[in-house]
């Protein structure tokens, strides 16, 4: 897959970058409004990851022009504003996805994802970890086409986990991922202990021990 | 303005008629009165010259007697009611009487006039006075109140669009004309101050979007370099807790900022989409996704259809602040209590004692605990909250428990 990166701040677009092509993707990046608009000219990409404030022009423009040449790409807006009205127009011009900064790689690539899983890029409804199937459409899993059964939180967890395979992920974006705004509510991190605690439970059950702790307080999905 | 115009000119023109009337009428039956005793005297004296003349003098009852008597009597000036046969009553008269020695015979003279016929007279003249007075006050009202609502037309309006100026237009007030030089000075200052604090307010968002801006872009970068850090490089355990902690640091700073830019934006008054909604739906959804997050039992007691017009995201902010509120400074094992009725909200947790400080407890950056992982901002968000929509929110320690308070009526 080939996406392109147009974000101004070039340590923020490196980071990304790097941790994207963790899972081979191809990953291309703009520095300001000029080169991502000669580059979304010339080349097709599959996701475009575009900060609305770009040197020298808006990323809402790009948006704009992107969907008027009518290309068939994912377009996920990475924003320093928060505000909820540039969030409803950035959807409204056809953005796939909005994230506020900061925000943690691991659920931009998360993000990215279930863009790519959605029908027009092809994509099956499926994922698939080795023996585990993952069916986004019915929200269910199987390990060897028998299905166990998770909760919602453990499903979440769970494609999670495999979408962002072989990277740490510490407990604070885990509960971040799973209860978005509200995980800061409290600052109770036991409970994605005892969800992540679960999942690994099921999962060991049928024998698939991918789940493993990373430093302590960390989880990391691998193959052994 | 114009009524208590009208008031205090009606008030004041009564009063005048009752005092001018009463004084009227004192002087006016003094007139009469001295006028009627002075032609009494006169008539008597006539008379007492005539009897010299004329002994046999005999009178014109009621209106004079002659009457030959042996003592003489004091002068005397009565009221006295006698009867009058031609007019077959008995009448009110004036009677002045006194004897007078005539060719050493006493004779009693009394002349009397009819007091009716001057009270008839004083009636008269204290009614069509007042008649007069009357109508002029009516048609000066009428007057006076058409001119006055002319005048003060122009600041009327403007004063309606005073009224209903907002800041989110983003430019000042234009006023009408008057011809007044009072009117259109102050139109004047209240265009240019108008004027100034739509720029401010201008400003200010400009200012609070940049921050904003501005802080999370470095934010974004230093989580994106920790996430980097933790996945690329073999890294040790000890190190690997002091990225994590560091992450939660930016996340605080997040969230500082978050809430800061909500208190701004309730300040500034950006929060319009505000419809009638079902309170008890939010309230419960947040309990909902809150008992995920909690082992603390959350009681509820929520009356259906309790619908008040507040901005959706609002009203969950308000609901969550205040319940994890209560989920984390409860005393462990106890439940919270939460209570929502038409007219108030009531949530309750059980704690070891009262609050040193009950009455800072809405305000920012306020902590009663050294509690680190708080910002310290959610009360005064609870409370902005309930300024911004008349809500009153109230704190009391009663029995052991913790307990806030929403009235929703104000």
């Amino acid at each position: 897959m080939k996406f392109l990166i147009a974000e101004d701040e070039i340590e923020l677009q490196q980071a990304i970058v790097k941790y994207l092509q963790r899972d081979n993707h191809l990953c291309e990046v703009a520095s300001d409004y000029r080169q991502a608009s000669e580059k979304l000219d010339i080349y097709e990409y599959d996701i475009v990851i575009l900060d609305i404030n770009l040197v020298s022009g808006s990323g809402l423009d790009l948006l704009k022009k992107l969907k008027k040449q009518d290309k068939d790409c994912g377009v996920i807006i990475i924003s320093a504003n928060s505000a909820l009205d540039d969030k409803l127009k950035g959807l409204d011009l056809g953005a796939d996805d909005y994230l506020t900064k900061p925000f943690h790689l691991a659920e931009l690539n998360s993000r990215v994802k279930a863009i790519l899983r959605r029908g027009k890029f092809g994509g099956s409804n499926s994922v698939t970890f080795r023996e585990i199937r993952l069916e986004t459409a019915s929200r269910t899993a199987y390990v060897n086409e028998c299905p166990i059964g998770l909760t919602k939180r453990e499903y979440d967890l769970l494609l999670f986990f495999i979408t962002n395979q072989n990277r740490v992920l510490s407990k604070s974006i885990i509960a971040e991922h799973l209860w978005g705004d509200d995980s800061d509510m409290l600052d109770n991190f036991d409970f994605v202990y005892v969800h992540v605690n679960n999942l690994r439970k099921k999962l060991t059950k049928v024998g698939a021990k991918y789940l493993q702790t990373a430093y302590g307080t960390g989880y990391k999905f691998m193959e052994d | 303005m114009l009524r208590k115009a009208s008031t205090t000119f009606l008030f004041s023109s009564a009063v005048i008629m009752i005092v001018s009337a009463v004084a009227l009428y004192i002087y006016t039956s003094f007139l009469l009165k001295d006028e009627i005793e002075e032609e009494l005297f006169s008539d008597k004296d006539r008379i007492e010259r005539l009897l010299t003349d004329d002994p046999e003098l005999k009178g014109i009852p009621p209106i004079m007697t002659v009457e030959k008597v042996n003592n003489p009597q004091e002068e005397q000036l009565v009221d006295t009611l006698i009867y009058d046969p031609l007019q077959d009553e008995i009448e009110l008269f004036r009677q002045l009487s006194g004897t007078k020695m005539i060719h050493g015979q006493h004779y009693r003279v009394a002349v009397r006039a009819m007091v009716i016929e001057s009270e008839n007279i004083l009636f008269a003249i204290v009614f069509t006075f007042l008649a007069i007075i009357f109508l002029a006050f009516v048609f000066l009202f009428y007057l006076n109140r058409s001119r006055n609502e002319k005048l003060w037309k122009p600041f009327f309006i403007n004063l309606e669009k005073l009224k209903g100026f907002s800041l989110q237009s983003g430019t000042g007030l234009n006023f009408i004309e008057s011809n007044i030089l009072e009117f259109d000075e102050l139109n004047r200052e209240m265009k240019s101050l108008t004027q100034k604090v739509s720029a401010d307010y201008g400003n200010l968002k400009q200012f609070t979007e940049d921050v904003s801006h501005e802080i999370q872009t470095p934010l974004a970068i230093m989580q994106a370099k920790i996430d980097t850090l933790i996945n690329d490089q073999d890294i040790s355990e000890r190190q690997y807790g002091e990225l994590s902690s560091l992450q939660d640091d930016i996340q605080r700073l997040k969230q500082l900022n978050k809430r800061l830019s909500l208190l701004v934006k309730i300040d500034n008054d950006q929060f319009t989409a505000e419809k009638m909604i079902g309170l008890d739906r939010i309230l419960m959804e947040g309990i909902e996704n809150l008992r995920e997050l909690t082992a603390v039992q959350i009681d509820q007691n929520i009356e259906a259809n309790v619908l008040v017009k507040i901005d959706p995201y609002l009203a969950s902010v308000l609901f969550n602040n205040l319940l994890s509120n209560a989920i984390r400074h409860n005393m462990a094992g106890r439940p919270v209590e939460v209570h929502l009725t038409g007219e108030s909200l009531r949530i309750m947790n059980h704690g070891d004692g009262p609050l040193h400080h009950p009455e800072r407890i809405f305000e920012r950056f306020y902590r009663e605990s050294n509690q680190v992982d708080s910002t310290g901002l959610g009360l005064s968000i609870v409370k902005k909250i309930c300024d911004y929509y008349g809500f009153v929110p109230s704190y009391s320690f009663v029995d052991g428990n913790h307990i806030f308070y929403v009235s929703f009526l104000g």
